[in-house]
């Protein structure tokens, strides 16, 4: 059964600029998806909506078959759905495992130890203890983006959205990450949502789903996307 | 709970901000605490005041207020009707003794005291005490200009208590004054302790034996001791003499501290001040009007007596400031008139006393707004700058589900914290240095203040009139002459020249409840900002 949802959603800002037209695209719990697309396509836009951080022009998105636009959005970004921004979102002043205690603690969940379930996530993703303490300031691209995942990973959402996630870590690490969100989905019953442009990443996805650009023209394209 | 430990981190990691916050705040909070302190100060120095200190008042002809009714009731701002305003002046002299107890036996009254003074001359070997050699002890004072006179041809009415009768009493200066005390109260010098019996002891009060108080410098300049009988005569008839026992010798430390002042005549040096019991005095008085011989002045028409007059001064004393103020309400429902009114010197000269530090207090509280106002401006622009700043803290938070209102909350409590820690560190500084800089402001204050007096005393051609001020504290009565013509000296003050500027948990709770306003005020702006703003803007304005 699908737990996220997409009914006819078209994305248009500044109020003429369409990026998104029509999608209709179901998630499952237990699997991969990865949504693709040329640089402009709308994969971030996708992921906003998805994310609860902006609403469709026209459409609906459904969580559990319940309108995300009519729920509680911050409940829903705190507690069900971790997001892994392109730009990672990090607060610069905390630590990196400063920064994962604090969406456990956003999300109201009850953990046993969240240090030490913030230090163990971050190993995970190959962040050992004195990164760890680090300030998100003084960590390096990956590392950041590594940070990111670790955090989107804490309060054990339902779904897990990923801008790029792989964009900035090496072919090992890259690996690594990817073995992590396909355990989430496999072993855990998650939905894992991978935005990239990444050919590797498109592989080892469970489906894939290909956002065809709309450019600047604001002719209404329909059936422009579909299931490869 | 999440809100507090974002606050907390987020104050220890950004020191620097927190530190410029936080002196800004000292810096409202140390003179907030300063200028509190001294409002406080101002205000319970003026409670305590009035209530440790007993009042007196006294009922007195207003003139004033007897002139402009006079004037307003013949010609709207004409000359006035000179014979009907003297003869309305002279219905209304002021009360006899026997009017005054009336009114004393008001529930409001506590005690109700009274003296009567009498201007003596020697009759005998006695001289009067005096420093300058041209005086003596036989012959009468001169009054500068009345003309060899010695005789006041009645007209001067006294706010003491004077009281002519149809005959006009004549008040002849004499070397002596003689005042009989109802009451010990009444015997301020005595009661303050300017004065005190050194030899022998204080006569029965309540007696009309002839016995008497007299003063040191009198009693060396003629080799007088306890036991001597001095003999005083009619200054109207110098055959009319009476005989008094000394059975006390009383030094005061007024005679001496104001024996450079100017005088009228001998009989106002305290040094010829000889004291009696009201019975005795009234016996004398009683036997002179006996044995009075009454004339008429063919130059002036004036009848004149040669009996003695007592000018009579009495004190009402009050508990409180509200029974003092029951009974001035009191007295004009039993019917007295208009053109009297019930004063207190010590209401005057405390609330004078006070004025300095008055003055000093609307200063703090004017010194206190701007810094706050000022205080307020500059806090809400640097908190401005700071959300501003933290623009993409506030998108972080929101994009993982904190809601926005738990943001601003976080803000608020950071400012709230800072501000609250700065405000203990100020009020420790107020508080240090409250009691110095409003000591220091208020001597200020009082330097101008009698600066300002001593210029006036000196227009009005008084030198030294600064030396000569040394009234004790709270609003006695001026020690420095005797007080003939009851209160007819200008009343003059000490002002309270110390205060206590001390930083009590009232003013603790007010810091508190500033910082807290200023904490509001200045975050309001985060408030505003952090609602305004959608996560997905600030995050995508920054990439």
């Amino acid at each position: 059964m699908s737990i996220l949802k997409l009914q006819n959603v078209s994305y248009t800002y500044d109020g003429y600029t369409k990026v998104l037209n029509g999608l209709n695209y179901e998630f499952e719990k237990g699997k991969v998806y990865a949504v693709v697309g040329r640089s402009g396509a709308g994969k971030t836009t996708l992921l906003s909506l998805l994310s609860g951080l902006t609403s469709p022009s026209e459409g609906r998105i459904l969580f559990d078959d319940k309108d995300v636009q009519k729920i509680d959005r911050y409940q829903y970004r705190s507690r069900y759905v971790g997001v892994v921004f392109q730009q990672y979102n990090l607060l610069p002043h905390l630590s990196a495992v400063e920064n994962v205690e604090l969406s456990m603690r956003a999300s109201g969940k009850k953990f046993k130890d969240k240090r030490k379930r913030a230090t163990e996530l971050l190993d995970e993703v190959d962040l050992d203890d004195s990164l760890a303490k680090r300030r998100v300031l003084k960590l390096s691209g990956g590392e950041q983006q590594r940070v990111a995942i670790a955090r989107a990973l804490s309060f054990d959402p339902d779904i897990l959205l990923a801008d790029e996630p792989t964009g900035n870590l090496d072919l090992a690490t890259q690996e690594e990450v990817m073995d992590i969100f396909s355990r989430l989905a496999h072993e855990k019953d998650k939905c894992v949502i991978v935005v990239s442009h990444s050919p590797e990443v498109a592989a080892s996805v469970d489906e894939v789903y290909e956002l065809a650009s709309l450019g600047k023209s604001k002719k209404q394209r329909a059936g422009n996307e579909g299931k490869r | 709970m999440l809100v507090i430990i974002n606050a907390l981190k987020s104050i220890s990691r950004s020191k620097g901000r927190n530190i410029l916050i936080g002196i800004i705040v000292l810096a409202i909070a140390a003179s907030s605490c300063v200028a509190l302190a001294i409002r406080n100060a101002a205000r319970e120095a003026e409670a305590a005041g009035l209530e440790l200190v007993s009042i007196t008042g006294t009922i007195s002809v207003n003139r004033q207020m007897m002139m402009s009714s006079l004037q307003g009731g013949t010609f709207e701002g004409g000359i006035p009707d000179m014979g009907s305003m003297r003869e309305t002046m002279s219905l209304y002299q002021d009360l006899s003794l026997a009017e005054l107890l009336s009114y004393a036996q008001s529930e409001y009254v506590k005690d109700f005291y009274y003296s009567s003074s009498i201007s003596l001359n020697a009759g005998g070997e006695l001289e009067a005490y005096s420093t300058e050699s041209s005086s003596n002890g036989s012959g009468n004072s001169q009054i500068p200009g009345s003309s060899g006179n010695n005789q006041f041809p009645g007209g001067m009415g006294s706010q003491g208590g004077m009281r002519p009768g149809s005959i006009i009493g004549s008040i002849a200066m004499g070397d002596f004054t003689v005042t009989g005390y109802s009451s010990e109260d009444a015997m301020t010098k005595f009661i303050n302790g300017v004065a005190k019996i050194t030899d022998g002891s204080m006569f029965n009060i309540g007696s009309s034996s002839m016995d008497c108080l007299i003063s040191y410098e009198l009693a060396v300049f003629n080799g007088l001791s306890v036991g001597d009988t001095i003999r005083l005569a009619n200054p109207n008839a110098e055959d009319e003499t009476y005989d008094l026992t000394i059975v006390g010798i009383y030094t005061d430390t007024s005679s001496s501290e104001s024996s450079n002042m100017m005088r009228f005549s001998t009989s106002m040096d305290p040094a010829n001040l000889i004291i009696v019991s009201y019975g005795t005095l009234q016996s004398i008085i009683d036997h002179s009007v006996a044995v009075a011989v009454t004339e008429t002045s063919g130059e002036y028409g004036f009848e004149s007596s040669t009996a003695l007059n007592g000018q009579l001064s009495s004190t009402f004393v009050f508990s409180s400031r509200e029974n003092y103020e029951s009974f001035g309400e009191e007295l004009y429902k039993k019917g007295l008139s208009d053109y009297y009114s019930l004063t207190s010197s010590d209401i005057n000269n405390y609330e004078a006393s006070l004025t300095p530090l008055k003055n000093l207090s609307t200063f703090a509280v004017m010194l206190l707004l701007i810094v706050l106002a000022v205080g307020a401006l500059i806090l809400v622009v640097i908190n401005v700058f700071n959300i501003r700043e933290r623009k993409y803290e506030v998108g972080v938070l929101t994009a993982i589900g904190i809601k926005k209102g738990k943001v601003a909350l976080q803000f608020v409590t950071e400012l709230l914290c800072v501000t609250l820690i700065a405000i203990v560190i100020g009020a420790g500084v107020g508080a240090a240095v409250s009691v110095p800089i409003s000591n220091n402001l208020l001597s200020a204050q009082i330097e101008q203040m009698e600066t300002q007096a001593v210029s006036q005393e000196q227009n009005f051609g008084r030198p030294g009139a600064s030396g000569g001020m040394d009234f004790a504290q709270g609003g006695q009565r001026p020690s420095g002459m005797i007080d003939v013509f009851g209160s007819g000296a200008q009343a003059d003050v000490t002002y309270l020249d110390k205060i206590n500027a001390t930083v009590n948990f009232q003013i603790l709770g007010q810091l508190v409840g500033i910082g807290i306003i200023l904490t509001l005020i200045s975050s309001l702006a985060a408030v505003v900002f952090v609602m305004r703003y959608e996560p997905l803007k600030i995050l995508a304005n920054r990439t």
